[in-house]
């Protein structure tokens, strides 16, 4: 119950990016999606990871007990590999725009 | 399309519910003072990332090459022809620009140097370095930095970090080393690698860019 309003948010964030995943027909609208519902899953992670009265997973920082690291751990590899994964779909978005001349995806699959 | 999303929007909500009800009791955490004592450091992150996982975070970094490596593939052929739009370039962003840098570049070389210690760590620093090449970019014109900041040597200094990350590896996991000058260069070559490419991402989108 204590970090409700962390988990709370980071379903409202998941459940927003996958509604512009699923609503907006564009292929850049689409990766905005991907991105805000990644994001709601890492802030979903690290709202786990805390509570209230634990302090940072850093020795001499206080007493009583850490936070967990290992989520902490988790969500850095899943920011990074998050930013070289969009970075590289929107090139590929770029490129198909170069060739097909949309970012419709229904159009785009209607041209199959 | 709907009934999916109508289904899958339930199913997060569900999910929120069911973990907010207490079906799921939410164990202790454990204790993880003894994984960052064992390995030398103070910060329980790093002791994890550079240490109990560090296979897990040299895959990441070879991840993010690829991926860097992908990017650049495909937007190889992708300058436009005729003249580039021009970047809006005001004095005030200049200036401040000038301003910034240093310290930027000095809190970055702070976070690489004290990762094992408090917060901070390689990600970070590699992002912030990242930024400060993106607030230079701004500042002076993406083409001039970029005739400034040679490419295929940064890709080539990328791809020996690489190697040197392994090597480190190698040094950490199979000889068994614990120290923090470890954690320090792990560190420093994951900031140098984050930073190219978020640079070689900057560059190949702004040198792309145009109608299409």
């Amino acid at each position: 119950m204590e970090s409700l309003s962390g988990l709370s948010l980071a379903v409202v964030l998941a459940a927003l990016g996958l509604w512009v995943m699923v609503s907006r027909r564009n292929l850049v609208w689409k990766l905005l999606g991907l991105g805000v519902a990644s994001g709601g899953s890492i802030l979903f992670l690290v709202a786990l990871s805390h509570r209230p009265g634990v302090r940072p997973p850093i020795l001499g920082l206080g007493p009583g007990p850490a936070a967990d690291p290992l989520p902490q751990a988790l969500v850095l590899t899943a920011i990074v590999i998050r930013f070289a994964t969009l970075a590289l779909a929107l090139a590929l978005v770029i490129l198909l725009t170069e060739h097909r001349h949309t970012q419709d995806s229904r159009r785009l699959e209607e041209e199959e | 399309m709907k009934f999916l999303l109508v289904c899958g929007l339930a199913g997060l909500l569900g999910l929120l519910g069911a973990g907010l009800i207490g079906i799921w009791p939410r164990p202790e955490f454990p204790d993880s003072d003894p994984v960052a004592k064992a390995w030398g450091v103070a910060n329980a992150v790093a002791a994890v990332v550079l240490g109990v996982r560090l296979w897990d975070t040299i895959f990441e970094v070879l991840v993010y090459v690829v991926a860097m490596v992908g990017v650049r593939f495909f937007l190889l052929g992708m300058r436009w022809h005729g003249e580039l739009p021009p970047v809006a370039e005001t004095p005030l962003l200049r200036r401040s620009a000038d301003l910034l840098l240093g310290p930027v570049l000095v809190f970055a070389l702070y976070l690489v140097a004290s990762g094992h210690i408090g917060p901070g760590g390689g990600f970070p620093a590699g992002a912030i370095l990242g930024s400060a090449l993106l607030l230079l970019a701004l500042a002076k014109g993406v083409e001039r930095l970029s005739a400034e900041l040679y490419e295929p040597r940064l890709e080539r200094l990328e791809y020996v970090v690489v190697v040197f990350l392994l090597f480190l590896g190698a040094v950490v996991l199979i000889l068994g080393v614990r120290a923090p000058a470890a954690f320090v260069a792990a560190n420093l070559l994951v900031a140098v690698e984050v930073a190219i490419g978020a640079w070689a991402v900057l560059h190949r989108f702004a040198s792309a860019r145009g109608e299409v």
